[in-house]
């Protein structure tokens, strides 16, 4: 009778323990990444007795009507990835906490603080940064050599690229590929001290520089003839015109890095540039464009700390250069720093150049709703990118153009 | 006893519809009237619901892509509905001609009905591809070198995308036209005949009138299919270029799945509810001009 009260205790005991162990849900908008994060995520585990991490992954056209979803029902996981153009809108929602009181004691100098702003939602910091990118610019070095020109470099003018085209098109190849997307067109844009949006982001007032960008892009098509009207280039995936050959230059995301590698003739020679700065930018309007894929705290979750320690592993130093192939810019320097992540051997040779583009001032130009006036994932034909389709394939005057997207992004902002 | 009389006569079938009954409150009943509260709400999923009054009605009837959308989904129902239904009339009166080997094309016709929508759409980018396309290869061969951007163009777009729909669905209405013309007896033909109707005499005074039922059922659904459209728009074309496709089935999709905005896809819709329910009963009336009963 005696052992057999014992052993009773001892199973209420092994109950509470159980009872006791806590879970911390996290939600991904990339399998592929997950994959990656899983042993360190077992690390986690291994480190925090009792601590169980329940992942879930889908792509993003699943992630977002899922996470919202959960917010709906007040069910939001612990951690979960946030872009930097949602996360005004979740942030100013309330769905997001408040990082800063869990950040006590973080280094946040080990990080890049160009990666670290896109989390900010008036002055609160709710997302942070995992990895960023940025856009560069891609160029053809054989092409470049083929015409007897020096390769583009942090010094080069508009004017200066515009030349370059000129030279670099000829009957079977372009000078410059051109995508009215908001990586192609919006560092240009702030480069050259451009804004769309008012400075408290409230409403769309296109300023001269931005203007100028845009009026710039339109006459390499449409002037210039350096550069195809994007509908001739309907049916190729717009990546691949560069690494095809069929463009000289082109600008896009850094993490296009791997695609180049991927699909450009192994014998061809490319590198990547800054985009060059605007003849209209001064020291206090220049900016570079990047952002960061970052992660947030749920407001409803009841075990913070413990998700913000869970982010810790996900972006800190425990994680491999290998975590983050082509151009992802770990969000931590050290890693981002490394002879492995910089990968010398590789093309493009000259990878840190995407770091002295997050230490510049950084400008995302995000705002709330900005997917739907910009134009992004299944809104990618309409807003912004809508109207420099039409200005693009010479449809559209760029006033008319500006006009029209004026009053539709005032409209959405104005939501 | 009573009380057992009553069991049998009320609650046993009661019992067996139940499962039918619940599914259509928790699956219709409940999200119709919800999502009619709904389009009186301020609603961000991920934010708290507010009640708006009519500012969602009034948004819409404000908003500068309001009339872009309503003309876009008019003029895909006029490309569609005549397009599918006069294609699977042709269909359907030559199968049902004695053609050799109908059987399979009935079936080679009804494929692409049952085909996956994203597979179709891949085989069509390729066709529509400006540059590489099989279509603007095909008019350069007969000497158009003047090539259409089919997807990229706002003029070309809509006509493409309707001309995938109309493809995929006119296999379907072909079956239910198919059904609708073996019912007609073939006495009436042949009376037709002797009295020497020609072919398309027979075709007008015969087929028409006594395939009216079956043809306004199909107008019907090709009209309610032709704004619920959405797979196709998605895939091909994603609403552009520059909202040149976006219909107010796909709008709607946009407000409540890109941009979460709940209470005004709700309100979006009951436009499209009211519209749809004004062109059915226009329909029905017309029926009283044309439909032999």
């Amino acid at each position: 009778m005696k052992v057999s009260l014992t052993s009773i205790s001892i199973l209420a005991l092994s109950a509470s323990i159980a009872t006791a162990e806590t879970t911390i849900s996290y939600m991904s908008w990339s399998p592929d990444q997950l994959e990656l994060e899983m042993p360190v995520i077992a690390e986690f585990e291994a480190a925090n007795p009792g601590v169980t991490v329940e992942v879930q992954a889908m792509p993003p056209s699943d992630y977002w009507p899922k996470l919202s979803a959960l917010a709906a029902a007040g069910d939001l996981p612990d951690v979960f990835m946030m872009s930097s153009g949602f996360v005004d809108s979740w942030g100013l929602a309330g769905n997001l906490a408040d990082l800063a009181p869990l950040a006590e004691g973080t280094d946040l100098g080990a990080y890049f603080e160009g990666s670290l702003t896109p989390g900010m939602v008036n002055g609160t910091m709710v997302a942070f940064p995992q990895n960023w990118v940025a856009p560069v610019l891609y160029y053809n070095k054989d092409m470049f050599d083929a015409a007897g020109l020096d390769y583009p470099d942090a010094d080069m003018t508009w004017d200066e690229f515009r030349a370059a085209a000129k030279a670099l098109t000829t009957e079977d190849v372009f000078g410059y590929w051109v995508y009215g997307r908001y990586a192609h067109v919006d560092t240009w844009v702030y480069r050259n001290g451009g804004r769309y949006l008012t400075d408290d982001k409230s409403g769309i007032e296109l300023n001269a520089a931005a203007v100028n960008t845009l009026q710039f892009l339109s006459d390499l098509i449409a002037v210039d003839n350096v550069a195809p009207q994007p509908q001739e280039m309907e049916g190729i995936r717009q990546q691949d015109v560069f690494p095809l050959g069929m463009a000289a230059m082109w600008v896009d995301g850094s993490w296009n890095i791997d695609n180049v590698r991927n699909v450009a003739d192994p014998s061809m020679n490319w590198g990547i540039a800054q985009v060059p700065m605007g003849p209209d930018a001064t020291a206090d309007t220049a900016a570079a464009y990047a952002w960061a894929d970052m992660l947030s705290v749920s407001e409803t979750s009841e075990n913070k700390d413990l998700a913000w320690d869970f982010i810790q592993t996900l972006v800190g130093g425990e994680r491999s250069a290998a975590d983050f192939p082509g151009g992802k810019v770990p969000a931590y320097r050290a890693i981002a720093e490394s002879d492995e992540w910089l990968e010398r051997g590789s093309q493009p040779a000259n990878k840190e150049l995407i770091l002295e583009i997050g230490a510049q001032t950084v400008y995302s130009g995000f705002s709330e709703n900005w997917s739907t006036w910009r134009g992004y994932g299944a809104e990618g034909q309409a807003g912004l990118n809508g109207e420099l389709d039409e200005v693009f394939n010479g449809r559209k005057s760029l006033d008319d153009a500006i006009a029209a997207f004026t009053a539709y992004g005032n409209e959405v902002l104005a939501r | 006893m009573i009380f057992r009389h009553y069991q049998k006569k009320h609650l046993w079938p009661l019992a067996f519809l139940l499962p039918t009954i619940i599914g259509l409150l928790v699956f219709r009943l409940i999200p119709i009237f919800w999502s009619f509260a709904l389009s009186f709400m301020d609603w961000q999923i991920f934010d708290t619901a507010t009640f708006a009054g009519l500012d969602n009605y009034i948004y819409i009837f404000q908003s500068v892509t309001t009339l872009q959308i309503l003309r876009v989904t008019f003029l895909f129902m006029l490309m569609y509905v005549p397009g599918a239904v006069l294609l699977a009339l042709a269909l359907a009166v030559i199968l049902n001609s004695g053609l050799r080997g109908a059987a399979f094309f009935r079936g080679a016709f009804f494929l692409p009905y049952i085909t996956s929508t994203v597979a179709v759409v891949l085989v069509w980018r390729w066709i529509f591809s400006t540059r590489f396309g099989l279509l603007n290869n095909a008019l350069d061969y007969i000497g158009i070198e003047q090539n259409p951007a089919w997807l990229a163009d706002p003029a070309y777009a809509l006509p493409a995308v309707a001309i995938v729909s109309i493809w995929k669905d006119a296999g379907f209405y072909m079956l239910l036209l198919l059904a609708g013309l073996q019912t007609i007896n073939n006495e009436y033909y042949e009376a037709a005949r002797v009295d020497g109707a020609t072919r398309w005499r027979r075709f007008i005074d015969i087929t028409v009138p006594l395939l009216s039922r079956s043809l306004f059922f199909v107008l019907i659904i090709a009209m309610i299919r032709s704004t619920q459209t959405f797979e196709i728009t998605y895939s091909l074309t994603e609403g552009g270029p520059n909202g040149a496709t976006t219909t107010l089935a796909f709008a709607i999709y946009q407000r409540a799945f890109v941009d979460f905005d709940m209470g005004l896809a709700a309100a979006l819709s009951y436009v499209l509810c009211v519209i749809l329910g004004f062109l059915t009963l226009v329909q029905f009336w017309l029926r009283r001009r044309w439909v032999h009963e």
